[in-house]
C-alpha cells in the first residue's frame, strides 16, 4: 500500500511516495537519483547494493523502507564527491581499484563500516570484511591495496566522517 | 531531494562534427557511404577521437586516449574519446577485448599521424621554412624548443573545415620519443566510479521513463529447437490486475514482459504474472559434458598435419590417452543487464551495454521492421562481462516494450534471468594420444578438441520468430590449437559442433581449454621422460620470445628444477606443490593472430583431508609488446589471474534436466577476498614492438599451471574442471565411501494431521449437533455506536485488539485494518478471514455488542451461523469480558470498509456448518484462564493474555482431527499456522538452548532473540501487533511463557554454537554442494562473524520437520519490527533455488547447524509440497 515514508539520506530528511515494503535501493535509485547503490542481485548476496544504515553497513535490496524508520542512511554520494572525496574513495581513486567498477560501491561502504568498526584492521578481518562482496572483474588486489592505505596507522585523515543524523537539515 | 539525476547522454552524430566550423576531420573514406570519422581536432584545442570498441570495464578508454595524445604530442586530458555509438564512431565490429589495442587503435594512431603532418605542412608553408625542421608539441608547431618562430594549432584550424582523408602511410611517430604510451596513466573513470557519479547504462534516465520486467521461458539458458518461441500456452492478465501503477502486460509470441510506472511495481508483476507455458524437452546431462559433447554431431577439421601421426604412435611403446574436460562456464558480471529504449515516430534509440553496438542495431532492425538509419544505439558501460552477457537481449526487450507501450522504458534483468539466460561459456572436450621417443621426446601429438559454437541469437528474435531457433555453427574451437612445440608427427583437430546450452564467447575463448591440454600434457611427458618440467618445454619451445618468458618467470620463482612430484613437501594434512605452464593467445580466424605471451608458476596448499585447494602465489609473467599503460596491464594481470583461477578452482554451471539450475551466486560461487593469491607480475619490457592485447592473455595458462601444482603436491593428474574439493578428495581418498549424513533413511511417514476418515467423524459432530438446538441470530443493530464509548474503552480495545493479533488474520488485501479477505490455509480447507469493520453489509456493523461477543466466545455470528474455529473462540472465551468490550468499542471507531470477504468453502464434511454445534459442544470449554493465587500478579496477567486474547494456542497447541486444539500435555506443543510450523512452546521444545523470560521478552517485543533468532512468517506479524502492549504486558507474557517450559536442556547458547562450528568441516564434506550454496546465498548474512545470532540457535533447524526453514527460504522473512540495530529483511529464495538446491542446501543446514539430531527424512517430499503450496 503506498504511503509516505520519511527517510535521512545523506543528512537531509526526504518523503517519498512508495508502499513500505519497497526496497531501499529502488528509491534510492529512482526516487532520489542516487546512484551509487547498484542492483546486484537483489538476494542480499553481492554487496553491490550496500549503504551505511547508522555506521553499519546494510544491502538496500533486502532492506524494506518501512524497516529503515529514523536511522539515518549514507550513499556512496554521502561519503564524499569527486572534489572532494572521502578518505576511503580517495584511496580507491589513488590505488585505481576498479576495472568496470560496478561492485565498487560496496566495496567501499563496507570499508567505511569496517573502518569506523576497526580503526587499523589486521589483513584477515579486512579479506573478511569484504569475503561476501563479489567482484568478476578481478579488482581484489587493487582493492586490497586501497582498504590497507585506508586502514593503515599513518593515515589521519578522517575515515569516520560522514553524516550520521538529519538534525534539522532538510 | 533529488541526487545526482542523470539523464541519458546522446553521443553527437558524426554528421555534426561533419559540419562544424573551425575543426579538422580525419575519416577513412567508404565505398558508396559516409567516410568514417576518426578524428576532430577543434581550434580551441580539443581533440575528439573515435573508436568502434567500447570500454568494458578494462579501461581501454584511457589507453586508446594515450595513443592519440601521444601522436599529436597534445596533452592526454584534451583527448576525448567517443566508443561504439552507432551515431558517431566507425564501425569497427564487435568488441573482443584483445583486439582494440592490436587491431581497432591502428586507424586511430594513423589518423592521428595523418592531422599531424598535416599540420607540420601547413605551418612550413606559414612559416616558411622545410617541414623536416618543424615539429608538433602541446598545440603549437615550432623550429626548435624556444624558438620564436611558431604557429598554434589554433591558428592553422580557425575559420576552416578542414578534411582529411586517413593515411595509411603517414609516418608514425618513434616509440623512443614516447612520453605518454607506456607511462602509468591513471584512469579518467575511477574518481568518478569511487563516488557514484559515472554513469553506467543502468543509471540511464529518460523524461517519462517507466520500468520493465521480463518473464522468461521455462527452458533457461536454451534458444534451440522447434520448442523456441512455441512453448507459451497463456497469459492471464487479470492475475496482475491489482497491480498499481501498472501499464502493459505484452505479449509476442514466447515474449512477455510488463511495464509499471515503478519499478517495484514491475517487479510485483513479474513475480505474480500467471504464465503457462508448454513443459520444455529434456536436455543431455550437461552436468557432465564430456558424453553430450561426444554425441553431438560435428564436422572434423584438421588444422595440422604434420609426418605421420599414426604410425609414430603405433611405434612408440607406452602412448598415452588423456581427454581433459571443461565446464560450462558464465560470464557472471555483477550487474545483470539493463538497457533503455525510447520508441518514437522518427525512430528509436537506445541505451546500451553491448558489446557490439553495429550488430546490434542491425537486429532491432530486423526484429522491429525498422531500417538501420532510423535507430541509434547508445552506448554505456556496464558491469564487466569478459564476453557476450545478456546486454544485447535486455537491448532488444526494451525496445519491444517501449514499442508497445510508446513511452521510454528501462528493463533491468533479474539475477535469476542474467544466470539462467546469459550466453554460457562453452563447456569443452579434448583428447590427446603421444608418446616419447627414444632420447624421451614427444614422438607423436595427436589433439582433438570438440566446441560447441557459440552465436546465440539475440533472445527476442528467436522468442518472437522473426529468426528460427536453428543453430549456426561457428569456427572458434581453433584458438591456441597448434601447440606451441616442435614436434614433428603432429596432428590437430577441431571438431566444429552447433551448440547445445546458449553460448557465446567467453575470456580466453577455447583457447583456455586447449591450453589446458596442452600444457597438462606436456607436463606429463616431462614426467615420462623424467626431466624437470620448464627444461622440457624449453626444449621444443621454438619462438625466441617465449623461450624468453619462461626462462625469466622460472628464475624470477626461483624454480627449483625436479623430475617428478613431491618437490614441496607437507605440513600435517597439508601437501605443497608447484606447477608451471605458458601459453601464447592466438585470437581470429584461423591460423589467427598472437596476442600477449603469458606464463604462470602457480604455488597451492592442498589439504588432503578436506581436498581443499589454496592457490597461495602465482607469479605471472607477460610479454605484451609495447606496453601503452603500464598499470593498465598490469591491472589486467591481476584481474586475469585472479578471474581464472575462480574458474578453475570453483566454476561450473548446473543444470537441471531442462534449463540452467544456477540461478544466484551460491549456486554458481566466485572466488573471494579470502581466497585471492598473492601474484607477482612480470612484464617484458618490448617498447619497440607493437602492442599487443593484454586483455586475456594472462587467463591462458592458469587451468595447466594450477593442475599441474597440485600434481606436484599430490602425484594425480586432474584433467576436469573446476577442481572443487569433492572432486580432489575423491581422488587423494578413493576408499574412503561417500559420507552418508546424505542418505536420508526411506520411511513412509505422514504428516500427523492429515485428513483422516470424514465418516466417522461426520458421525460424531452430527451426533454432537443433535444434542445442541439451533442457534438463534441476534436482532441487527442500526449503528455500533462509535461515538457513545469512552476513550478509556476504545485505549483497551486497541490494546486487546493488539494482543489478540486481529488485523494479522483480518486485514485487507489492499492493507486496510480489519477489512478480511485473508485467506488462511487450515487442513480442512481455505477459511477466509472476515470483514470487521463497522460497515453494515460488509462488517460487523449491524452486530450488537451481544452478537459481538457470542461471536468472540462462541463462534456463532449475529445470523446463528457457526464460525470455523480457525476464529480462536476457545481462547476468546477466556478473556477478559472488559477487553472484549472495549474491543467492540475500539473496532466501532475504524474506518468502514465495503469490501465483503469471500465466502469460505470447506471441504465436505466441514463445509457444513451446522456440525460446527456438534464441534463446539465436544471442544468448547468454558473454562477461564488459568489462574493461580499462589503465583505473582505478572504471571497470572501473562496466563490471562497467552491463553485468553492472546491465543497462543490456536497456532502453538497441535489440533485434532477435527481442528480442535489438543489439550493437556499437547496444549501448546506445537501447531502449525498458515504453512509455517508453530514450535512448542511446552516442555516439547524443540529449541537447542531453553527459552528464558528474558529471551521470551526479547522475542516478543523487539522480533529476536540474541539465542534464538527471530520471529518469521505469521509470527513476525503477531511481534508487530504486539507493539502497542506496554512493555508490562510483554514482561507477564514472557513469566507465563516461561513458567511452561521446564524440561529443555540447559545447555547455553556457546555450547550449541561451538557444536555446530565442530561440525563445520564434516557437514561441508558430507554436502560439499550445499555448503557452497550456504556461503554464497546465505552466509553474508548467516556466516561466522556476522551479527545475527547463529542458525545453531534456530529452533527450526532442530525441528522434526524442515517446514519452517522452507517456508522461510521460500517467502522471506521481515525486517524484525522492534530491533534496534536491524533493517534488512530476508529475501526470497523461491525463484533462485530449484528443487534439488533446495534439498543440497537443507542437507547442509541440518548437518552443520544441528549436527545432534538425524537428518531431515523424506526431503524430496517435504521440498515438493513446500514448492506446490500456493505462492509466498
Ligand atoms: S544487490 Fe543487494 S546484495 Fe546483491
Ligand atoms: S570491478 Fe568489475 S565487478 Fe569489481
Amino acid at each position: 500500500m503506498t504511503a509516505s515514508t520519511i527517510l535521512c539520506v545523506n543528512g537531509r530528511h526526504v518523503t517519498v511516495e512508495a508502499d513500505s515494503k519497497t526496497p531501499l535501493l529502488y528509491v534510492l535509485r529512482n526516487d532520489l537519483g542516487l546512484n551509487g547503490p547498484k542492483y546486484g542481485c537483489g538476494l542480499g548476496e553481492c554487496g553491490a547494493c550496500a549503504v551505511l544504515i547508522g555506521d553499519r553497513a546494510a544491502r538496500s535490496c533486502t532492506v524494506p523502507i518501512g524497516a529503515v524508520k529514523t536511522r539515518p542512511i549514507t550513499t556512496l554520494e554521502g561519503l564524499g564527491t569527486e572534489r572532494d572525496p572521502h578518505p576511503v574513495q580517495a584511496a580507491f581513486i589513488a590505488h585505481q581499484a576498479a576495472q568496470c567498477g560496478y561492485c565498487l560501491n560496496g566495496m567501499i561502504i563496507a570499508t567505511v563500516a569496517l573502518l569506523r568498526a576497526n580503526l587499523h584492521p589486521a589483513e584477515a578481518e579486512i579479506r573478511q570484511a569484504l569475503r561476501h562482496h563479489l567482484c568478476r572483474c578481478g579488482t581484489h588486489i587493487e582493492i586490497l591495496a586501497a582498504v590497507r592505505a585506508a586502514a593503515a596507522p599513518a593515515d589521519t585523515g578522517d575515515r569516520t566522517r560522514g553524516d550520521r543524523t538529519c538534525g534539522d537539515r532538510t | 531531494m533529488r541526487g545526482q539525476d542523470m539523464t541519458a547522454p546522446h553521443d553527437r552524430p558524426a554528421a555534426d562534427y561533419r559540419a562544424d566550423a573551425d575543426t579538422l576531420l580525419v575519416a577513412r573514406p567508404v565505398a558508396g557511404g559516409a567516410p568514417e570519422l576518426f578524428l576532430a581536432l577543434r581550434a580551441d584545442g580539443g581533440i575528439t577521437a573515435f573508436n568502434g570498441h567500447v570500454d568494458l570495464g578494462t579501461g581501454i578508454r584511457t589507453a586508446l586516449a594515450q595513443i592519440v595524445a601521444e601522436e599529436l604530442s597534445a596533452p592526454f586530458e584534451r583527448v576525448t574519446m567517443v566508443l561504439g555509438s552507432t551515431a558517431a564512431t566507425p564501425n569497427q565490429g564487435p568488441t573482443i577485448a584483445s583486439e582494440t589495442i592490436q587491431v581497432a587503435a591502428v586507424p586511430l594512431r594513423q589518423a592521428a599521424a595523418t592531422a599531424r603532418a598535416f599540420l607540420v605542412d601547413e605551418a612550413a608553408q606559414r612559416l616558411s621554412c622545410p617541414p623536416g625542421a618543424l615539429h608538433l608539441e602541446d598545440g603549437v608547431v615550432r623550429a626548435a624548443e624556444g624558438d620564436n618562430l611558431f604557429v598554434t594549432v589554433g591558428e592553422l584550424i580557425a575559420g576552416r573545415a578542414i578534411r582529411l582523408a586517413l593515411d595509411p602511410q603517414a609516418p608514425l611517430k618513434p616509440s623512443a620519443a614516447y612520453t605518454l604510451v607506456g607511462r602509468a596513466q591513471p584512469r579518467s573513470d575511477i574518481s568518478a566510479k569511487a563516488t557514484g557519479t559515472f554513469q553506467y547504462v543502468h543509471d540511464v534516465r529518460v523524461p517519462g521513463m517507466v520500468h520493465g520486467r521480463v518473464v522468461r521461458p521455462p527452458h533457461a539458458g536454451f534458444d534451440l529447437g522447434p520448442h523456441v518461441g512455441a512453448s507459451l500456452i497463456s497469459v492471464d492478465r487479470a492475475s496482475v490486475a491489482d497491480i498499481a501503477g501498472l501499464i502493459d502486460v505484452v505479449v509476442i509470441g514466447d515474449f512477455v514482459g510488463v511495464v509499471a510506472t515503478r519499478e517495484e511495481n514491475a517487479v510485483a508483476a513479474m513475480r505474480q504474472l500467471k504464465v503457462a507455458w508448454r513443459t520444455p524437452p529434456r536436455i543431455p546431462d550437461l552436468n557432465a559434458p564430456e558424453a553430450p559433447l561426444r554425441d553431438n554431431p560435428s564436422t572434423a577439421r584438421v588444422l595440422a598435419d604434420r609426418g605421420n601421426v599414426g604410425r609414430a604412435l603405433d611405434a612408440a611403446p607406452g602412448a598415452m590417452e588423456r581427454t581433459y574436460v571443461w565446464p560450462y562456464q558464465m560470464h557472471g558480471s555483477i550487474g545483470p543487464s539493463c538497457a533503455v529504449a525510447e520508441w518514437q515516430d522518427e525512430g528509436l534509440t537506445v541505451w546500451s551495454g553491448t558489446q557490439n553496438p553495429f550488430p546490434m542495431r542491425r537486429d532491432l532492425s530486423r526484429l522491429l521492421d525498422l531500417p538501420e538509419e532510423r535507430i541509434v544505439v547508445e552506448r554505456l558501460e556496464a558491469a564487466g562481462c569478459y564476453g557476450r552477457n545478456c546486454a544485447d537481449d535486455v537491448t532488444a526487450d526494451a525496445a519491444l516494450l517501449s514499442r508497445a507501450v510508446g513511452r521510454p522504458v528501462r528493463v533491468q534483468l533479474t539475477r535469476e534471468q542474467e544466470h539462467g539466460w546469459e550466453p554460457k561459456g562453452a563447456a569443452q572436450v579434448i583428447d590427446v594420444r603421444g608418446a616419447l621417443d627414444a632420447e624421451g621426446g614427444p614422438a607423436a601429438y595427436d589433439f582433438e578438441t570438440r566446441y560447441p559454437s557459440n552465436l546465440a541469437p539475440t533472445l527476442a528474435l528467436v522468442l518472437t520468430g522473426k529468426v528460427p531457433p536453428v543453430a549456426d555453427v561457428a569456427q572458434m574451437g581453433d584458438r591456441t590449437a597448434i601447440p606451441p612445440y616442435a614436434i614433428s608427427n603432429l596432428r590437430v583437430t577441431v571438431h566444429d559442433m552447433p551448440p547445445i546450452a546458449r553460448a557465446s564467447w567467453f575470456r580466453g575463448v577455447s583457447a583456455m581449454p586447449n591450453s589446458f591440454a596442452h600444457e597438462s600434457f606436456i607436463d606429463e611427458l616431462a614426467s615420462a621422460a623424467g626431466v624437470d618440467p620448464i627444461e622440457y618445454r624449453l626444449r621444443y619451445l621454438t619462438d625466441p620470445r617465449a623461450i624468453d618468458l619462461v626462462r625469466a618467470v622460472a628464475e624470477r620463482a626461483k624454480w627449483q628444477p625436479h623430475t617428478g612430484p613431491f618437490s614441496h613437501g607437507q605440513a600435517g594434512d597439508i601437501l605443497y606443490g608447484r606447477g608451471f605452464a605458458y601459453a601464447v593467445y592466438i585470437h581470429g580466424t584461423f591460423p589467427g593472430t598472437a596476442a600477449a605471451w603469458a606464463a604462470w608458476v602457480a604455488d597451492v596448499a592442498v589439504n588432503k583431508v578436506t581436498g581443499e585447494i589454496a592457490l597461495t602465489r602465482v607469479i605471472c609473467g607477460q610479454d605484451t609488446g609495447q606496453v601503452v599503460n603500464p598499470d593498465g596491464v598490469r591491472h589486467q594481470i591481476h584481474g586475469n589471474v585472479i578471474q581464472s583461477t575462480s574458474r578453475v578452482l570453483k566454476e561450473e554451471v548446473r543444470f537441471s534436466q531442462t534449463a540452467v539450475a544456477s540461478l544466484e551466486w551460491g549456486a554458481y560461487p566466485l572466488i573471494t577476498f579470502p581466497e585471492v593469491p598473492d601474484i607477482d607480475v612480470l612484464m617484458i619490457p618490448r617498447p619497440d614492438e607493437p602492442p599487443l592485447g593484454a586483455g586475456e592473455s594472462a587467463s591462458v595458462p592458469s587451468a595447466a599451471a594450477i593442475a599441474n601444482a597440485v600434481f606436484d603436491a599430490t602425484g594425480i593428474r586432474f584433467r576436469e574442471l573446476p577442481l572443487t574439493p569433492e572432486k580432489v578428495r575423491a581422488a587423494l581418498n578413493p576408499l574412503t565411501p561417500p559420507a552418508s549424513a546424505a542418505q536420508e533413511e526411506k520411511k513412509p511417514a505422514r504428516r500427523g494431521w492429515a485428513w483422516p476418515f470424514a465418516g466417522v467423524l461426520c458421525g460424531a459432530l452430527a451426533a454432537g449437533a443433535a444434542l445442541l438446538p439451533w442457534r438463534a441470530p441476534i436482532a441487527p443493530v442500526s449503528a455500533m455506536g462509535g461515538d457513545v464509548f469512552s476513550s478509556a474503552a476504545i485505549e483497551r480495545g486497541r490494546l486487546a485488539a493488539a494482543a489478540g493479533a486481529c488485523n494479522v488474520c483480518h486485514v485487507g488485501a489492499d492493507g486496510t485494518a480489519f477489512a478480511g479477505g485473508r485467506p488462511l490455509e487450515t487442513p480442512f480447507g481455505t477459511v477466509y478471514a472476515s470483514n470487521i469493520t463497522p460497515d453494515r453489509a460488509a462488517g460487523i456493523g449491524s452486530w450488537s455488542y451481544r452478537a459481538f461477543e457470542r461471536a468472540m466466545r462462541q463462534g456463532i455470528r449475529r445470523d446463528g451461523r457457526h464460525l470455523y474455529p480457525a476464529h480462536p473462540y476457545t481462547s476468546f472465551a477466556k478473556a477478559d469480558e472488559r477487553d472484549i468490550q472495549g474491543l467492540y468499542a475500539y473496532l466501532a471507531t475504524q474506518a468502514s470498509s465495503p469490501v465483503a470477504a469471500p465466502e469460505t468453502r470447506l471441504r465436505f464434511p466441514f463445509s457444513l456448518r451446522p456440525l460446527m454445534a456438534g464441534w463446539n459442544a465436544l471442544f468448547l470449554s468454558s473454562a477461564a484462564a488459568p489462574a493461580d493465587p499462589a503465583r505473582s500478579a505478572e504471571w497470572n496477567r501473562g496466563a490471562e493474555l497467552v491463553e485468553g486474547l492472546g491465543h497462543c494456542a490456536a497456532c502453538h497447541s497441535p489440533r485434532n482431527a477435527l481442528g480442535a486444539e489438543k489439550t493437556g500435555a499437547a496444549h501448546l506443543a506445537g501447531g502449525f499456522a498458515d504453512g509455517w510450523h508453530a514450535p512448542a512452546l511446552s516442555s516439547a521444545s524443540r529449541a537447542p538452548v531453553g527459552w528464558t523470560e528474558t529471551a521470551l521478552y526479547d522475542y516478543l517485543r523487539t522480533g529476536r532473540s540474541a539465542d534464538h533468532g527471530a520471529a518469521a512468517g505469521p509470527m513476525a506479524h503477531v511481534v508487530e501487533s504486539l507493539g502497542p502492549l506496554p512493555d508490562a504486558d510483554i514482561r507477564a507474557m514472557a513469566t507465563y511463557l516461561a513458567s511452561l517450559n521446564t524440561a529443555t536442556p540447559a545447555r547455553d547458547a556457546s555450547a550449541v554454537i561451538a557444536a555446530s562450528e565442530t561440525a563445520a568441516t564434516r557437514a561441508a564434506m558430507a554436502e560439499p554442494v550445499g555448503a557452497r550454496l550456504f556461503e554464497g546465498a546465505c552466509a553474508a548474512c548467516h556466516g561466522a562473524g556476522t551479527r545475527l545470532p547463529s542458525l545453531a540457535l534456530n529452533s527450526n533447524l532442530h525441528a522434526n520437520q524442515p517446514t519452517n526453514v522452507l517456508a522461510a527460504l521460500r517467502a522471506g522473512i521481515a525486517a524484525p519490527a522492534g530491533e534496534p540495530d536491524e533493517t534488512m529483511a530476508m529475501p526470497s529464495f523461491d525463484a533462485s533455488l530449484d528443487q534439488r538446491a533446495l534439498g543440497d542446501l537443507l542437507r547442509y543446514l541440518r548437518a552443520r547447524f544441528a549436527p545432534e539430531r538425524a537428518p531431515w527424512q523424506n526431503l524430496s517430499d517435504a521440498i515438493a509440497s513446500a514448492r506446490n503450496a500456493p505462492g509466498p
